[in-house]
Formats: C-alpha cells, sequence, structure tokens
C-alpha cells in the first residue's frame, strides 16, 4: 500500500475518537483524541497492524501571560509504517494530568511512560513501573525538567538545589 | 604511529619504560556520564595500536587497588555518588585523571541541569586531558605526565618516611 | 548457588535492602532469570533542555554528543529536520557525503561493538583483532573530517568538506582489506565452536516478539523483522543508492553477530557506489538563522536502529523542543523480556546482543536472589558467564 493509502486506512481506524486531523507533512498524518479515549486508539491501531509504536513525544504548553488558559501536556504517541508517521495525540491539563497506560497493548512502552512521567509530571494509572528511568534517584519530587517553567538549578550545586527546586 | 628512537617523545617514553617496570600502576576506569566517545578512545589504548600496558599501566575493575582513576564525563546526579564513593575506596596515593572537555567544565553540556560539569568540583583532579575527545596519543601523553609526578610523589613520600624513621 | 560466593563485591556492604543505583536489576530463582529490569540516568545530561537554549548550529555540536559512537546519524538527523522546516534540500553531493559517512560510521561501530560483544564472552583475541582493524576506519573518519570521532560533517544545510581523489584511493584501499578481514569474522562467528556455544540458540527472540516489542535495527533484522529507515523511508541519497536488507531468520544472538557483520559487507559495497557515482555541484545550500515555525519527524538509520527526531520551531532561532529516541531505548524493552527464563551466566552476551548505546564500564548489577541480594559489578557478571561455560 502506498502512503496516501496507509495514511487514510489510519485516519479511518481512528474515525470513532477523531476529534482533528492534520496533515502537517506529505507522509505524516496527526490524529487528536481525548485522553479518555488514547488507548481506545492505539489499541485499534495494534489490532489492525497498521505500524509499529516508535516514539513518545511530550510537549508542554505553559499557561498563557494573561492567566486566562491554564497549561498542558501534550502527549504524541508515534507509530511509523514504511515511509508514513502517524501521531496520535492528546492533551490533558495541568490541574489533571492523567493519560491511561497503554503497557496491556504495547508491553514495551513502559520505558516511554516513565519517561513522560518524570519529564512532565504526566499521571500514568496503569503503568507497571514508576521508577525513575533517566532522572536520579534523589531528584526532588514534582519538579519537571521538560516543563518550560524548570530553568535549571542555576549556579547552586546540585545537592544545594534540592530546597530550592523550580 | 611510528616513532624514531632519538625523538624528544621517545626518550622519554623509554624513560617511564623503565621506571613503569618496578612500579606497576593499577589505573580505574569510571564513565560519570559521557557520550562514550572518551571512553572509546580509552579503551583504544590498550588495543595493539596504542598499547597503553607496554607502560605497566594496568586497567583492572577494583578501586582497592588502583593506584589512578581514570575518569571521563561531566558528573551526571546519578553517577556522582558513585564516583565520590570509587574514589574513596581508592588507597593512598591516588591520583585522577580526567579525560575529554566534559570532565574540565561540562564541554558541550556545560549549563544543562543534570550535570556537574568539572570532575575536580566532585574529587581533586590531577591531570586534566582536554579534547573531544582526546585522541588515544593525548591521552598517552596525559597518563605519562602523571607516572612521572607519580614517581616523584612517592620519592617524597619515601624520603620523608625515611627522615622520620632516621 | 554457594559458588558464586568466591567473586568478591567490590562496592558496598552485601544487603538486602541495599538499593545501589544499579544499572541491571536480575531477579534469579537458582541460575534462572526471572524478572529484568534496567535503570538508565547514569548518563542523562538534560540535552532536550538544553537544546531549548542553544541556537539551531549549536544544536548540531550539542545533538553530536549524545553517543560517541553514532555521532554522525544525530547530528544528521537534527538537520535534515531542520532543513525541512526550512523548506530547503542538501545539494546532492552533500547528500552523498552525509551518508558516506554515516556508512564508514556504520562500519566503524559494528567493529567496535564486535569487539566489545567478544570481549563480553572472553574471545579477547577477536577484541584485539577487530578494534586493529577498526583503525583503518578511524583513519580514513580522521582524514576526511579531521577527527577520530565526533566528525563535525554537518552544516544546517550541507557539509563542511569535501571527499577528494585522494580520499577516495585511501578508502578503496582501506575498504579492500576490510573485506578480507571481515571474511575472516563471519567464518569465527558462524562456525568456531566455543563461540556457537554461547550464541547459537540463546537469547532466541521470535519475528512476532520482535515486532511486539518495538526492536528496530539489526536486533530486528536478526530475528527476521525487515525493518531498516534506509529501504522503508529512505533518506538523503539513499534515494540514489538503495540498500539491501540483511535478514536472518533464527532470532539468537547468533545470528545478531551475522547480520552485523554482513551488514559490514552492504556498507563496503555502498561506499564503492558513492564514490563512483558521487553527484557533482555545491556542498552548501544557504538556510536563515530562524527557522519557519513548524513541526516535523526526522528518522534515520543508525547503526544500533531507528533514530527518531521530533523538531519543533516556534520561528526563531532556537528550537522550541527536540525529542530524541535512540534506538537502544526500543531494544531495551525488548531485552529484559528475553532475558527472561534465561541463565543469569547469558546476561552478559545477551545485553551486548542488541549492542545497546551506553559502555559505562562501570554498569552495576543488582541479583536479587529473593532471600538475598548482591550487587555485582559487570566485570564480575562478565567473568561469571566466562567461568560458567568454560565448566560445560
Amino acid at each position: 500500500m502506498d502512503s496516501e493509502g496507509l495514511i487514510q486506512t489510519a485516519v479511518e481506524l481512528l474515525a470513532p475518537w477523531t476529534l482533528k486531523v492534520n496533515r502537517p507533512e506529505e507522509n505524516r498524518v496527526d490524529v487528536f483524541v481525548a485522553p479518555d479515549h488514547l488507548k481506545d486508539a492505539v489499541k485499534a491501531i495494534v489490532r489492525a497492524q497498521w505500524g509499529y509504536f516508535s516514539a513518545l513525544t511530550g510537549l508542554d504548553q505553559p499557561p498563557a501571560e494573561e492567566g486566562a488558559t491554564e497549561g498542558t501536556i501534550e502527549a504524541l504517541y508515534h507509530f511509523c509504517r514504511g515511509p508514513v508517521v502517524l501521531s496520535i495525540r492528546t492533551s490533558v491539563p495541568y490541574s489533571n494530568p492523567v493519560i491511561e497506560s497503554i503497557c496491556d497493548v504495547i508491553p514495551s512502552a513502559t520505558l516511554y511512560e516513565r519517561e513522560l512521567m518524570e519529564m512532565f509530571g504526566v499521571v500514568i494509572p496503569g503503568t507497571p513501573s514508576t521508577d525513575r528511568l533517566l532522572l536520579a534517584d534523589d531528584w526532588p519530587e514534582g519538579v519537571y525538567p521538560l516543563r518550560k517553567s524548570f530553568t535549571g538549578f542555576g549556579e547552586q550545586k546540585l545537592e544545594e538545589a534540592d530546597g530550592n527546586a523550580a | 604511529m611510528e616513532f624514531s628512537p632519538d625523538t624528544p617523545w621517545q626518550k622519554v617514553l623509554d624513560s617511564v619504560r623503565r621506571w613503569a617496570r618496578i612500579n606497576s600502576p593499577w589505573a580505574i576506569h569510571y564513565n560519570s556520564g559521557s557520550c562514550n566517545g572518551c571512553d572509546i578512545e580509552i579503551l583504544a589504548t590498550l588495543t595493539p595500536r596504542y598499547d597503553l600496558e607496554r607502560f605497566g599501566v594496568k586497567l583492572q575493575g577494583s578501586p582497592r587497588h588502583a593506584d589512578i582513576l581514570i575518569c571521563t564525563g561531566p558528573v551526571t546526579r546519578q553517577s556522582r555518588e558513585r564516583l565520590l564513593r570509587i574514589y574513596e575506596q581508592m588507597p593512598d596515593p591516588k591520583f585522577v585523571v580526567a579525560v575529554g572537555s566534559c570532565g574540565l567544565s561540562g564541554g558541550a553540556f556545560r549549563g544543562c541541569y543534570n550535570i556537574v560539569g568539572d570532575i575536580s568540583e566532585v574529587v581533586p583532579v590531577d591531570v586534566f586531558i582536554p579534547g573531544c575527545p582526546p585522541r588515544p596519543e593525548a591521552i598517552i601523553f596525559g597518563v605519562v605526565k602523571l607516572l612521572e609526578s607519580l614517581k616523584k610523589g612517592k620519592a617524597e613520600v619515601a624520603a620523608f618516611s625515611e627522615g622520620v624513621h632516621a | 548457588m554457594e559458588t558464586q560466593r568466591k567473586f568478591i563485591v567490590p562496592i558496598g556492604p552485601q544487603h538486602p535492602a541495599l538499593k545501589e543505583p544499579g544499572h541491571f536489576q536480575f531477579t534469579v530463582d537458582g541460575e534462572i532469570v526471572t524478572d529484568a529490569s534496567v535503570r538508565l540516568g547514569y548518563v542523562h545530561r538534560g540535552i532536550e533542555k538544553g537544546a531549548e537554549s542553544r541556537n539551531w548550529t549549536q544544536n548540531l555540536y550539542l545533538f553530536e554528543r549524545i553517543c560517541g559512537i553514532c555521532s554522525h546519524v544525530h547530528a544528521t538527523a537534527l538537520a535534515i529536520g531542520v532543513e525541512r522546516l526550512a523548506g530547503v534540500q542538501a545539494p546532492p553531493r552533500a547528500q552523498a557525503i552525509r551518508i558516506l559517512m554515516a556508512e564508514l560510521e556504520r562500519i566503524h561501530s559494528h567493529l567496535l561493538w564486535l569487539g566489545v560483544a567478544a570481549h563480553e564472552g572472553g574471545f579477547d583475541t577477536l577484541f584485539m583483532y577487530s578494534w586493529r582493524d577498526r583503525e583503518i576506519v578511524m583513519d580514513l573518519l580522521e582524514s576526511l573530517s579531521g577527527n577520530r570521532v565526533n566528525y563535525s560533517v554537518n552544516l544546517i544545510g550541507g557539509v563542511k568538506f569535501d571527499v577528494e581523489d585522494k580520499h577516495r584511493d585511501a578508502i578503496l584501499r582501506g575498504l579492500d582489506t576490510l573485506e578480507e578481514r571481515t571474511r575472516h569474522y563471519l567464518n569465527v562467528v558462524t562456525t568456531d565452536r566455543t563461540f556457537l556455544a554461547r550464541t547459537r540458540g540463546v537469547g532466541t527472540m521470535s519475528r512476532e516478539q520482535a515486532e511486539l516489542f518495538g526492536t528496530v535495527g539489526p536486533t530486528a533484522r536478526a530475528s527476521g523483522v525487515a525493518r531498516d529507515v534506509r529501504v522503508d523511508a529512505p533518506y538523503e541519497a539513499y534515494t540514489q543508492f538503495p540498500v539491501n536488507l540483511v535478514t536472518d531468520e533464527r532470532g539468537d544472538l547468533m545470528a545478531r553477530f551475522v547480520v552485523r557483520t554482513k551488514e559490514l559487507f552492504e556498507s563496503y559495497r555502498l561506499i564503492r557506489e558513492i564514490l563512483d557515482h558521487l553527484p557533482a555541484g555545491e556542498l552548501t545550500v544557504r538556510v536563515p538563522r530562524k527557522i519557519p515555525a513548524g513541526e516535523t519527524v526526522s528518522r534515520v538509520e543508525a547503526p544500533r536502529g531507528e533514530l527518531f527526531y521530533f523538531i519543533k520551531s516556534n520561528g526563531g532561532e532556537k528550537p522550541e523542543r527536540i525529542k530524541v529516541r535512540t534506538p537502544s531505548l526500543c531494544n531495551w524493552a525488548s531485552v529484559m523480556q528475553v532475558a527472561v527464563g534465561h541463565k543469569l551466566a547469558d546476561m552478559p552476551m545477551i545485553l551486548s546482543g542488541i549492542d545497546p548505546c551506553f559502555s559505562c564500564n562501570d554498569r552495576m548489577v543488582l541479583i536479587d536472589r529473593g532471600s538475598s541480594a548482591q550487587v555485582w559489578s559487570w566485570d564480575e557478571l562478565r567473568r561469571y558467564g566466562i567461568e560458567y561455560y568454560k565448566k560445560l
């Protein structure tokens, strides 16, 4: 099947939960779903053996200056098939950053979910391991380095930073 | 790399080789979070082309038997504790060689949130070998420089002890 | 299992509650591994965050240093992605030089791995030979780029240096020698009895498992999964110089050795072809300092498998976000699953079999026997495996 065909198949598979579809590049399709439907969407792709789960990107959208909107974390679940990259995208607010685990569908996703949790503060119920993956054991709780609000520990030595984390 | 017998470099190598046959220093290698570039070049010094072992330097696994700690990397948060522990377990007199720009200043990662940078902020460093990574010849040169000072160091300690017990 | 008491644990007291930050944790029942997990983080530097405070060009230097073994593919993935956002493509000659360097890097990486993996199994002669031969490639890389490691080939918009006739001749001569040596290595990994005892039928991963675990690169291809970004989604000059996929059906450790060794031949062939048909022309194309806003995905085939970059620009001189998923992260998941049910003595070789992109010689291993736990150094685990097989 050619790229267009693959993309159309993916779009059809995800139709029941799709909020929006984007075609940012010729070989890419972005499908936006609600966090509650993320797992269903992933299941549909996996059952159809459409492609393989390749990466999980987190994006921080900090609150707007005026404070009118809350900050959100967007999670992009990237699936690849040939040259095509499908990204199932979902957004969660800071106040309720919950996305259900996909590990019972894709067991190897545990490493990606651990990274998303520790870097962005997303809560992933059902994930088999909440151990730190990349951050140190003594990394302060509640500090999420890839959120825009984290600006490092400044000139302080690492061991002094815990009480002054962003 | 071919050396002619009378170059200054060759003279240095000869004198060190003589010394090393009497005092064979044991070294331990520790990666404190490097990209492996330096570690690979250190490993290359053990291979036939460079052959660090002809200077009597033996790379082995236990800190308790090591004279020299060869350390790479910008000391990540998770590896810092380990580095300290290794240094503490080494018997006196002990020496530290920091290989690579990362161990000097953080190198390309200077300012990144999870690193210390300069290894001498964690343990005292006797020799810095800059480079990204330094070539095997540069690493050997740095280690040879250290061996010469090691020789001096031990002679001074011996002379002091003799003076005390005389 | 009293016999392993002969190994000295160099770090700290033996204590069940001691949570030495081990890289690996193996729960064993007798000799068999019942659970395995990995803990990364020793090499976590905060690069993705650091990228946001560096401009696009500075980031080329930063991302090149994610890994000292496959640095060029990282910079290439970034450069390609940024060029795409800017709506440009590097000129054909630059594209060809990029993949020429990528194939040379693949050669050095596979030879490095061959030596290291052999060393893990106690085959130190193979380690010394392969690393000696690897020096041929290191010399070529240095004569082309000026450095043995971190070649810094890429600019955003092209490459920094040209390949001249003298390089071409040296490369062709080097490849001839390497090809002959590689034939010897292929012979060793397929016929040497002691080698086969440690690799044949060990660490087997079926095709279904490889697909389910999201495995990539030679590890996947050794289980019959036809997955290679250079073939599935050809980028740069791979469209002009197509790659022949190397796969193996057996899925065991031996297959992983065979696949990587055979891939060396394919790289030799590719390089010769690129040199024969190097397109003429410019080496760079102009790219603005501010990269237009947008998001792109850049995938390249590193020596270890698919490298995945997600790059987001907000229209400025610095990136909004760069996300990197290295091939080893995919393959860790698979090897942790495969480890279960295997002997502890097989762990060093199985773990090395995925060509993991970290070589902290100081990896600590937590061996959990339920009633007691020990912390071993990686070297002890390695020696344990060698001793175990010597007794057989």
